[in-house]
């Protein structure tokens, strides 16, 4: 970088750049626009929006320590109303994880009142949460799973139901009118049921991998390296690797644990290199991929990706019988940022419909948990292929397998490092 | 305001006034910005939701956050470190091979095409004026596992090929990143090009010097501000890319710097350690960046 | 393509190793490589079947024969590709007088301050748009703005991004021009203001207008600000619906949206070159690609 002396005001040619000078011109606002910054500071980044929540604790729920939200009789919507007139309800949700003829469904049904429905994406739920809390988006549906509940009631970024609106609610297994992350389920309601296993295509890995002594063992099998994947989600895919090291505290908060990952997710990536998205209901059936971590329902879904010609029976998946694997469920809940409270509460009801819920069920292939769809049904009605029987959902599984929990912040942040260090290819 | 008075004397305000609105859109949407990054990384972290809670006064700057990405990048838990340096690494090969596609395509196309000259131009410039993603997503198709290329290869069907150019090939992710930037390069590298002087080559010429002696002792010495010109205006977006490399292959094995700040800036926690990310590509490009402004400026003195 | 006609074969055959038979074949080695995927792509958007790779005849069914997924069915499709132009018009709109105000002010105006601002603005020229891009979702994020992420956040940041353009542009041809008209309009009794609004602007018009074809052509070619700055999927533009449909389960629907906006690009270049020949009617050795060019 040259170095100029200090300019004299007398310069014969003054339009000759200084770096130094312009240092200076482009710095010295800063002085000013600080002042300016300061002023406009904004208040909804602090996270003390509630009352009490500057004591920097969360509550958490687990299935050990369940919890019931408290209510504000205020943030409840009056029974009875109307829904919105030529209104647009927002859903936001991951892609390809709702039926776009079940929302035409919802808008065709809805006409009188003129609504529209669009469908927002994102990529994974972390980043929907902050954009849920900076943005002034105006979503008003949502469809995470519950380890985010604490962090949305305690910045109030959810809406309490008024039951009176969601009489369907009987149409769900009965376990979640009451689940131990929402107690007498005031914020949630159930939307869809998975397992987290192992997919692969049988055409082009002879190794049969259900009865192997420990499945997760191929994701550290230099034969399939760059053949496979993991979830793009820090907490699924580090679950995965925990219980491969026989870890079955997934939520674990003790650093020797978070080591042992760490220092299996890197042997992992070290001997596989596998890739890391959520799009593997469409790369395993387009032959991107022969093996990967998948959502039971991505597996079920991906039949309908399959080229030309293939049959679904190329599609396998693993899924521990015994239901000690990643068990969990993702809800709807109601923004409070949104516009449209009563129509939100009509589309909650509407998807609990067991008719509507199949039908996104055949789209999706994500399986709701319905009462009257027993697991011999997904299977005979078509929804699911005979061969992927093991990636129907059963409902006592509930109790045995292992659950993504929210972390405390320490821990969650201990968590995201090492993702992070995943994620950087080191 | 002040500064006006003295320097401009005789001049009307009007040169200000119009200068003004561009200047203070510039100082509100480039520069505070900028200082909203510093304020983020230098900042603290919300204890509950991990969301960044930016620090406006220098004075109460806290560089926890900035330090902590600093000791990530080089010693025994320099997870950062490699992804840094195969930016460079990719970076740096991509340029060279644009350069060595560019220069000659542009030296044809300035001085050698003749009557085909503006055909040809319109041509090179048309991957100009075609999205980046479209030119991604063209690639993607054809480099899947059944796409035309692997059919290609196969003959015809001679030979079974199978090969996942997506599953994480860092020469495939360095190709993507020349298709994509090649343009960028060609048509400063021809602007230069085409103002050469003939006389001076003819000059050599008529020296005695052959053909590929006058390229070589004329040409290419003329040529150098082009070329750095050129070569700085497609390194610099390329070292904050991130999508090539999540298209072309989605493997940590190929994330450059771009994707480090793509995956952090929304993650809770993490916000400042983008910011910090930015900060550091920002201090890196910025030589590049002034060696450019300051060529740029002289230049427009000269012509 | 121009390259090896027939004669220019057989020399060739001759000499296979002159420097320009070999410039020849890169140069047209170059321009298949770097336009035949995309034309493939573009075909492929006229695939009867769902494959990306594999041809099964040819339809309009992802146009709008297909009653959900074809561009014309599928709303976010379309909104994408209506958003798109939206921003080019803003963005372009708000960029051009802006920038060509700031070019005059800055190319007149002598001191410090100028060359500050005129620092930054070529900074902003250069600068990695990624960059940019995360600082101002921060700065609309973190502070009270009327910014919002979506539609005005993503103009301001195309603007700021772009103003460069026009300045960089227009002040390379006030150089050419050089003072002496507006001086003689002074020197005749015009007001300042009326020798720049009837002498300067003219003569800069066809600098002005190329500007705002390169602006428009850029914006709507715009991803890495438009992703971070988007709102909601009614925020999202073509460039982010590719980005995110081509990372997951994309169908020839997308190579036809992708196509429908290479043809928008298009038709706003091609267009651009009539009005730019038209207004730079009469000036000599003015070769409108060649500033189109040099422009960059």
């Amino acid at each position: 970088m040259p170095d100029e002396p200090p300019p004299r005001r007398t310069r014969p040619i003054p339009r000759r750049t200084f770096i130094g000078r312009m240092g200076l011109a482009a710095f010295g606002g800063p002085a000013l626009l600080e002042a300016l910054a300061a002023c406009a500071k904004s208040t909804p980044s602090s996270g003390s929006s509630t009352p009490g929540s500057t004591a920097a604790a969360l509550t958490i729920a687990s299935p050990s320590t369940p919890v019931t939200w408290p209510v504000h009789k205020d943030d409840l919507i009056a029974d009875g109303l109307t829904p919105e007139k030529g209104a647009t309800l927002q859903l936001y949700n991951y892609a390809d994880y709702i039926g776009p003829h079940v929302v035409k469904a919802f808008e065709k049904k809805y006409a009188a009142y003129n609504v529209k429905v669009r469908v927002s994406t994102f990529n994974d739920t972390d980043e929907a949460l902050t954009k849920i809390r900076t943005g002034k988006s105006g979503f008003d549906m949502y469809f995470p799973s519950y380890d985010q509940i604490s962090k949305m009631v305690s910045a109030s970024l959810i809406r309490p139901l008024n039951h009176s609106y969601i009489p369907n609610i009987t149409n769900v297994w009965p376990q979640f009118s009451d689940p131990w992350y929402d107690g007498g389920w005031h914020y949630t309601v159930p939307y869809t049921v998975y397992t987290t296993g192992i997919g692969w295509r049988a055409d082009r890995i002879t190794a049969d991998i259900g009865p192997m002594a420990n499945p997760y063992d191929v994701f550290w099998d230099p034969a399939y390296k760059k053949r496979d994947a993991v979830i793009d989600d820090w907490h699924t895919a580090m679950a995965m690797v925990a219980l491969r090291a026989g870890l079955t505290d997934i939520n674990s908060t003790k650093p020797a644990d978070i080591a042992t990952i760490q220092t299996q997710m890197l042997d992992m990536q070290a001997k596989t290199d596998p890739k890391v998205t959520i799009t593997m209901y469409n790369d395993l059936p387009a032959g991107q991929m022969d093996l990967a971590q998948m959502w039971s329902g991505d597996v079920v879904n991906a039949q309908y990706y399959l080229p030309k010609g293939v049959k679904p029976d190329v599609l396998a998946y693993w899924f521990p019988e015994d239901g000690k694997g990643m068990v969990d469920n993702d809800l709807m809940v109601i923004l409070s940022q949104g516009k449209n409270p009563v129509l939100a509460h009509l589309f909650v009801n509407f998807m609990l419909d067991t008719k509507n819920a199949l039908d996104n069920f055949g789209y999706i292939g994500y399986q709701p948990p319905q009462n009257s769809l027993s697991p011999a049904q997904t299977i005979s009605d078509g929804y699911v292929p005979k061969n992927l029987g093991t990636a129907v959902v059963k409902q006592e599984w509930f109790t045995q397998g292992y659950r993504l929990l929210e972390l405390p912040p320490d821990a969650d942040a201990a968590w995201h490092e090492v993702w992070q260090r995943f994620k950087a290819g080191a | 305001m002040r500064a006006r008075r003295r320097t401009s004397g005789r001049r009307s305000p009007l040169w200000p006034l119009l200068a003004l609105p561009g200047a203070v859109w510039l100082a509100l949407l480039f520069v505070a910005p900028l200082y909203v990054v510093l304020a983020i990384v230098f900042g603290g972290v919300d204890p509950v939701f991990r969301t960044p809670l930016p620090v406006y006064n220098p004075l109460q700057w806290d560089a926890t956050q900035f330090t902590g990405v600093f000791s990530h990048i080089i010693g025994p838990n320099g997870y950062f470190g490699p992804a840094l340096l195969r930016t460079a690494v990719y970076v740096g090969t991509a340029s060279l091979l644009c350069l060595l596609v560019a220069y000659p395509v542009a030296y044809y196309t300035a001085r050698l095409a003749g009557r085909h000259r503006r055909l040809l131009l319109a041509l090179l410039i048309a991957p100009f004026w075609i999205s980046y993603m479209m030119r991604m997503l063209a690639w993607v198709n054809l480099l899947q596992t059944d796409g035309l290329v692997n059919r290609a290869l196969s003959l015809g069907g001679l030979y079974s090929v199978q090969i996942d150019w997506l599953n994480g090939r860092s020469l495939v992710v360095v190709l993507g990143l020349v298709y994509g930037y090649v343009p960028y390069m060609i048509l400063p590298l021809y602007a230069g090009l085409d103002r050469l002087q003939p006389h001076m080559l003819e000059a050599a010429r008529d020296l005695g010097a052959g053909r590929f002696d006058t390229f070589r002792r004329v040409t290419v010495p003329l040529s150098v501000p082009a070329v750095i010109a050129a070569v700085l205006l497609t390194c610099l977006p390329m070292l904050g890319d991130y999508f090539t490399s999540d298209l072309l292959s989605a493997s940590p094995h190929t994330a450059m710097v771009g994707n480090l700040i793509n995956n952090t800036v929304l993650t809770p926690g993490q916000t400042g350690q983008a910011g910090a990310f930015v900060l550091l590509v920002l201090v890196v490009s910025l030589v590049p960046m002034l060696f450019y402004v300051r060529s740029a400026r002289s230049e427009g003195l000269a012509s | 393509m121009t390259a090896p006609s027939v004669a220019g074969l057989r020399r060739w055959w001759e000499n296979p190793f002159r420097p320009p038979r070999f410039l020849q074949l890169m140069t047209f080695g170059y321009l298949v490589w770097s336009l035949l995927p995309v034309i493939i792509a573009v075909l492929f958007s006229f695939n009867a079947g769902r494959s990306r790779t594999l041809w099964q005849g040819f339809s309009f069914r992802w146009y709008w024969g297909d009653p959900i997924r074809s561009v014309w069915h599928d709303d976010t499709l379309h909104t994408a590709l209506v958003h798109t132009l939206v921003l080019g018009v803003l963005a372009t709109a708000i960029t051009v007088p802006l920038g060509v105000a700031f070019a005059l002010g800055i190319d007149r105006w002598r001191g410090r301050l100028p060359e500050g601002a005129n620092f930054v603005m070529l900074l902003s020229f250069v600068i990695p748009e990624t960059l940019l891009a995360v600082a101002l979702l921060f700065l609309v994020n973190q502070i009270v703005t009327p910014l919002q992420l979506g539609t005005s956040a993503q103009v301001a940041g195309l603007v700021t991004f772009q103003l460069s353009y026009p300045v960089v542009i227009v002040r390379a041809r006030l150089l050419t021009i050089g003072k002496q008209y507006e001086q003689a309009a002074v020197d005749l009794g015009a007001p300042p203001t009326a020798a720049i609004w009837r002498v300067l602007l003219p003569m800069l018009s066809p600098a002005i207008f190329a500007s705002a074809v390169l602006v428009f052509a850029d914006v709507i070619d715009d991803f890495v600000i438009v992703r971070y700055l988007s709102g909601d999927a009614s925020s999202e533009p073509t460039s982010v619906k590719i980005y995110n449909t081509a990372r997951a389960a994309p169908t020839p629907a997308l190579n036809a949206l992708a196509s429908l906006m290479l043809l928008a690009s298009f038709l706003a270049v091609v267009l651009g070159l009539v009005i730019y020949r038209w207004l730079s009617r009469g000036e000599r050795d003015v070769s409108s690609l060649d500033s189109f060019a040099g422009g960059l």
